[in-house]
């Protein structure tokens, strides 16, 4: 491998988005990182219905989201569940600076792969668990999804109207964080392993990790004693501040923009612009007191124009403007595709796929992606081989016995897919 | 090799020469771990000493409660006043600088002289047809494509609150940053490197997933109303008879122990309602029944009981309740932000803990211009 983390190797137990989002960091910038799934027990994002149908077709390789995330790492798999598993991964594990696992609460322990045992195989060993709720407290134990993660992080009684109830964001808002946060605590923890040779335990809560983007919450909670009121999509500051309706396209129904004027030099170019739409309203005080009729005068400006036309206009006259990108114009947004962002790759099964860049870059230039996604074992033979020194035979005895493999078997009534 | 006391970013040194949003998250992350940190102010003050909320009692500009979250266990130096070789010397000597893609001209030329890593946080980078756009967070959510499905069926979609995509990319730099100080620590770097972060493909990693799905299938997720989000249901927040409830149902496993603690067992069963994606088919059999059962329980019952059948269940609490709830008392999840007068402000605590070499939770926030003549090289 090439990259800034070349030479760190780290076993990725985790599963879903989070987790393996976390590693995808570690091995965009050239960390060798392993992915390591069971026949039975795949990861859960290649599917959670799975069907002997669904093996047949090859499903367990047609995840686009397990692909997304999953790119640049290496893929083997262990039953951990069966001895001959186990004692092949604590080998790994002496070869590793860390492990990644988002497990649900005590399979660790069941599967005897804790902390302890670990460090027994490698005294400098980084683990990092990644639970909703983090490993420690009365709720250590809960089981959580994504969208569990934002229910309890205060978040939706900051979002949305007050008739409403809290509101939502996304239908697993929590992992993505979640998956930011896990790769700030190894990295912070594989520095201090670089520095002084030590390895430690390392949690995260994916709750607390959101709770930090609801600051604004707390904050106004912890100086006033009161929540933020909930404003929909008005702000007690700045007005007009809204999202307004644009002419529909052959291919999109549903097109928005997003207007903010957060400055009165920026009202009285809107104000022109807008004219004679706008021509009534004054100062941000009547503004504020009108805002109703001010919303309804500008989508009656917006409505027949191009979504895409108002946000190059208005952010020509420099005040922000947006248009709604969908999951389609995401593949053809103009930023994102003038930065590189999306790179193309050949993937077995699914052929050529999209790849979104690491989000961070140098010289301009994104970080180039150097293999996408592995499939289900892909890589049994280079990494037993390869690191560990199994000879085929071995190797052909373990596949008998089911201890690794390359196709998916159904699971056995097992539900361990919430952290 | 021991390390009896000593913290996990122990021996570098951060400089914040902006002070955005996104830049003093960042530099928070490292002040929470241990490395000295930095903040190179102008004679009037980060940005961020002026956004609110305000603390009452307080002047301006150490009356920020939002500042106080951001640089807890930071130094302030007013960089006008430094004498020229003292900030040569502190850039030439730094592991990481930041700054929001555009600092003070003067700093900018000082930080060409930088031995080490350089992370420079946009909204869209250095080039490209945004390169120049005015940005928010609003904007970055209707362009990463997260606020076209949030809301109403019939819109408008909503703009979701506060600084979320700043402080995400926030700790997106951290890891891009730390990764390329660790990699000259590991000897793995050449010489000085340039980053740079977009808070837009920063706040990509929300709606990624979604994108390539849609290259696969051209079919992507509309907005299906307050709290809907496809493929999964029962999803969302439902009312109960005290408070609200966190719902999420995904495998049949967890249908079949749901319609047991909500005594629905004649729904169990039903084949179409075995896959997620059968029950949002069906939601509007299935929610009546459900909102019915539920608002005549209690939502700490139904999430105790519902977590022990292991189901994912879990309450909604509110600000006054994230202070006042066990689990995040006992991880510390708030801590102080202690302001030179003596007032303090409860804030965010650091998300992610290292058992052997833990964080700073809260601390002290500097007044600006605290340290100079204090800060050298």
């Amino acid at each position: 491998m090439i990259g800034p983390l070349r030479g760190i190797r780290i076993l990725d137990l985790s599963m879903g988005w989070a987790g393996p989002l976390a590693c995808r960091h570690l091995a965009d910038m050239g960390a060798d990182v392993i992915k390591i799934e069971s026949c039975e027990r795949f990861d859960w994002w290649r599917s959670w219905e799975a069907t002997p149908e669904w093996i047949e077709d090859d499903g367990a390789e047609k995840s686009s989201a397990f692909n997304t995330v999953n790119r640049n790492k290496r893929n083997i798999t262990l039953d951990l569940e069966h001895g001959e598993g186990r004692a092949l991964f604590l080998e790994l594990a002496k070869t590793a600076h860390a492990v990644v696992e988002n497990y649900s609460s005590g399979v660790l322990p069941k599967l005897d792969l804790d902390y302890q045992v670990l460090k027994g195989a490698n005294e400098n060993i980084v683990l990092l668990s990644m639970p909703a709720f983090g490993s420690t407290g009365p709720w250590a134990d809960f089981r959580a999804y994504g969208s569990t993660v934002e229910h309890a992080s205060g978040l939706p009684h900051l979002n949305g109207f007050a008739q409403d109830p809290p509101t939502m964001q996304h239908v697993a808002y929590g992992d993505a964080m979640g998956g930011l946060t896990g790769a700030s605590a190894l990295l912070t923890a594989l520095r201090h392993q670089a520095a002084t040779g030590e390895g430690q335990f390392v949690d995260l809560s994916q709750v607390e990790a959101l709770q930090t983007l609801a600051c604004h919450g707390v904050l106004e909670f912890a100086v006033s004693g009161h929540s933020p009121a909930r404003l929909g999509n008005r702000s007690e500051r700045f007005v007009p501040h809204g999202v307004y309706p644009c002419l529909a396209t052959e291919e999109e129904a549903d097109v928005w923009v997003v207007i903010q004027i957060f400055q009165e030099p920026q009202w009285h170019a809107l104000q022109q612009l807008a004219s004679p739409m706008l021509d009534d309203f004054g100062d941000r005080a009547d503004r504020l007191s009108r805002n109703d009729e001010l919303d309804e005068a500008l989508a009656r400006w917006t409505k027949p124009q191009q979504g895409r036309k108002i946000m190059y206009l208005l952010q020509s006259h420099g005040f922000p403007a947006a248009v709604t990108n969908s999951a389609a114009d995401l593949l053809h947004d103009d930023q994102l595709n003038a930065r590189g962002f999306w790179q193309y790759r050949e993937r077995a099964v699914v052929g050529r796929q999209p790849n979104p860049s690491a989000p961070y870059r140098s010289g301009g230039a994104p970080i180039e992606i150097s293999t996408p996604a592995p499939t289900l074992g892909q890589h049994n033979h280079e990494v037993l081989q390869g690191i560990l020194g199994l000879s085929d035979a071995e190797l052909t005895r373990l596949d008998h016995l089911g201890v690794i493999g390359d196709r998916p078997r159904m699971p056995t009534g097992k539900d361990d897919q919430a952290q | 090799m021991g390390s009896e006391n000593r913290m996990a970013l122990d021996g570098l040194t951060v400089l914040d020469v902006s002070g955005s949003l996104s830049t003093s998250f960042c530099a928070r992350l490292f002040a929470d771990y241990g490395a000295r940190v930095i903040n190179l102010e102008s004679d009037d003050g980060f940005p961020t000493r002026r956004e609110p909320p305000f603390l009452e009692g307080q002047s301006p500009p150490e009356n920020s409660a939002l500042h106080a979250f951001l640089h807890t266990g930071k130094l302030s130096v007013r960089w006008e006043s430094l004498d020229d070789r003292v900030l040569d010397a502190l850039i030439e000597q730094a592991h990481l600088i930041l700054d929001d893609g555009a600092p003070d001209a003067g700093l900018a030329r000082a930080c060409e002289g930088l031995g080490g890593v350089h992370m420079s946080i946009s909204w869209y980078g250095d080039a490209g047809p945004y390169a120049d756009f005015v940005g928010s967070d609003a904007q970055v959510f209707a362009l990463n494509g997260m606020l076209r499905g949030i809301g109403r069926v019939e819109g408008p979609p909503m703009i979701p609150s506060g600084y979320q995509t700043q402080l995400a990319a926030g700790m997106t730099a951290y890891i891009g940053a730390l990764g390329h100080v660790l990699a000259g620590e590991l000897g793995n770097a050449s010489g000085p490197v340039h980053l740079q972060t977009s808070i837009l493909e920063s706040a990509l990693c929300f709606t990624e997933v979604g994108a390539v799905g849609y290259f696969n299938t051209g079919l992507q997720g509309d907005r299906m109303g307050i709290n809907r989000f496809p493929p999964t249901y029962p999803l969302g927040v439902f009312p109960c008879r005290d408070g609200w409830l966190g719902v999420t149902v995904l495998t049949p496993q967890q249908w079949h122990a749901f319609c047991t603690l909500l005594d629905m067992e004649e729904l169990a069963k039903v084949p179409l309602f075995q896959s997620a994606v059968g029950r949002l088919q069906s939601l509007e059999v299935i929610e009546p029944l459900m909102c019915e059962k539920l608002l005549v329980r209690s939502s700490s019952d139904l999430y105790r009981k519902g977590q022990q059948a292991r189901i994912p269940l879990a309450p909604v609490p509110t600000m006054e309740e994230l202070f006042t709830t066990d689990q995040f008392q006992h991880r510390k999840a708030f801590s102080n932000a202690e302001i030179k007068s003596g007032a303090s402000v409860a804030v965010p605590s650091v998300p992610f803990r290292l058992f052997h070499t833990p964080p700073h939770f809260g601390g002290q926030v500097a007044s600006l211009g605290e340290h100079d003549g204090v800060v050298l090289p």
